[in-house]
């Protein structure tokens, strides 16, 4: 198992970010996350890269602590850090220095799959700065992948190409957790799909399941969170 | 190898019974031939924005059916003796049963129906 949330609550100063969640994370799954703003995705993606600290329950990532083992898990979150004068070329240099597992070679080959330009971020359109930061994460060779919102905002040629890289770049062993609102154009992509409802868990489910019924993960969205 | 030559509709049902169906249709209509090579699943999962265990799923029930085979090391090729002519006709009455099915619920009788379909064939 690499992840294991047992009872995981967290909780704001105001609010809950998530309340109760109970989820295995195996091996080899591309999973969606979805829900609509605010229903937890991205606490409870935080919680797992160990960015934020369960205010009750238990989680466990590898088999230990989720802060623990952060360098071992790939968090791509939803604010563009970039620095505006940063090349593709600076971010490979900077990506190297911080994480021994970033493969140089591999990121040049994603950066020709998901065309990004060699100039400054500054001046490159919000699809391309999205690419260049997915680029920047899927050269990381890790077993558990955690995307928050990579498809939101930026044009449609860019969430295509994202979607074809994550396929072609995606191992067996590994496990990407993808949260998305651009349910539609990745559902084929989810074996699984984690629907959230104001921090709790509202359906687990496998998407060949919701067809086999003769729905589908966009018209569950519909039902499960209207 | 295109989109195009692939039909997915992700309300219809499992992907892996589409990509079955999909497969089966190019062999009925020729596309494919018996020792055929068919895409790799990971080309075929990122052409269509499918998990690539879809279309090892998918390959697996085409296999177990006698349809394609895997070739250690070469890829996945139609079976040369793939009942093509079978499946063709499984589909042809399939089809036609549909069509019955849906005259049925008109109510319209059989001397009628025939001649809708003649008509429709002739003009097509």
């Amino acid at each position: 198992m690499l992840a294991r949330l047992q009872n995981v609550t967290k909780r704001y100063r105001t609010t809950e970010g998530v309340r109760d969640l109970s989820l295995d994370f195996p091996e080899g799954e591309i999973v969606g996350v979805l829900g609509l703003n605010g229903s937890g995705k991205s606490t409870m993606l935080k919680l797992i890269a160990g960015l934020l600290f369960p205010t009750a329950g238990t989680l466990t990532v590898f088999g230990g602590s989720a802060r623990g083992n952060r360098s071992r898990t790939v968090f791509l979150g939803e604010t563009d850090t970039l620095w505006p004068w940063m090349t593709p070329r600076d971010a490979c240099r900077l990506m190297t220095g911080l994480y021994p597992d970033f493969e140089p070679h591999r990121f040049d080959e994603l950066l020709d799959v998901l065309d990004v330009p060699r100039r400054k971020t500054k001046a490159m359109s919000k699809g391309e700065r999205g690419r260049l930061r997915l680029a920047m994460a899927l050269a990381r060779s890790a077993k558990l992948y955690l995307l928050d919102e990579p498809l939101a905002g930026i044009d449609l040629l860019s969430r295509e190409k994202i979607l074809m890289s994550l396929v072609r770049e995606w191992h067996t062993d590994e496990t990407i957790l993808l949260s998305t609102h651009e349910v539609a154009e990745a559902e084929g992509l989810f074996e699984r799909a984690i629907y959230l409802r104001d921090g709790r868990l509202a359906l687990d489910v496998p998407a060949e399941q919701l067809r086999q019924q003769g729905g589908s993960v966009v018209q569950t969205f519909k039902e499960v969170l209207a | 190898m295109t989109a195009e030559t692939w039909v997915l509709d992700l309300n219809a049902g499992p992907i892996f019974e589409q990509i079955g169906k999909n497969v089966r249709m190019q062999l009925a209509r020729g596309d494919l031939v018996p020792g055929g090579r068919l895409p790799s699943a990971r080309d075929l999962a990122a052409t269509l924005s499918v998990n690539p265990n879809t279309i090892v799923h998918a390959y697996g029930e085409l296999e177990a059916q006698g349809i394609i085979e895997k070739r250690r090391g070469l890829g996945t090729f139609v079976k040369e003796d793939a009942p093509v002519e079978t499946m063709r006709m499984d589909m042809l009455k399939e089809i036609a049963e549909t069509f019955v099915n849906e005259v049925r619920q008109l109510g319209v009788e059989n001397a009628e129906a025939m001649a809708a379909l003649k008509e429709a064939w002739d003009a097509g």
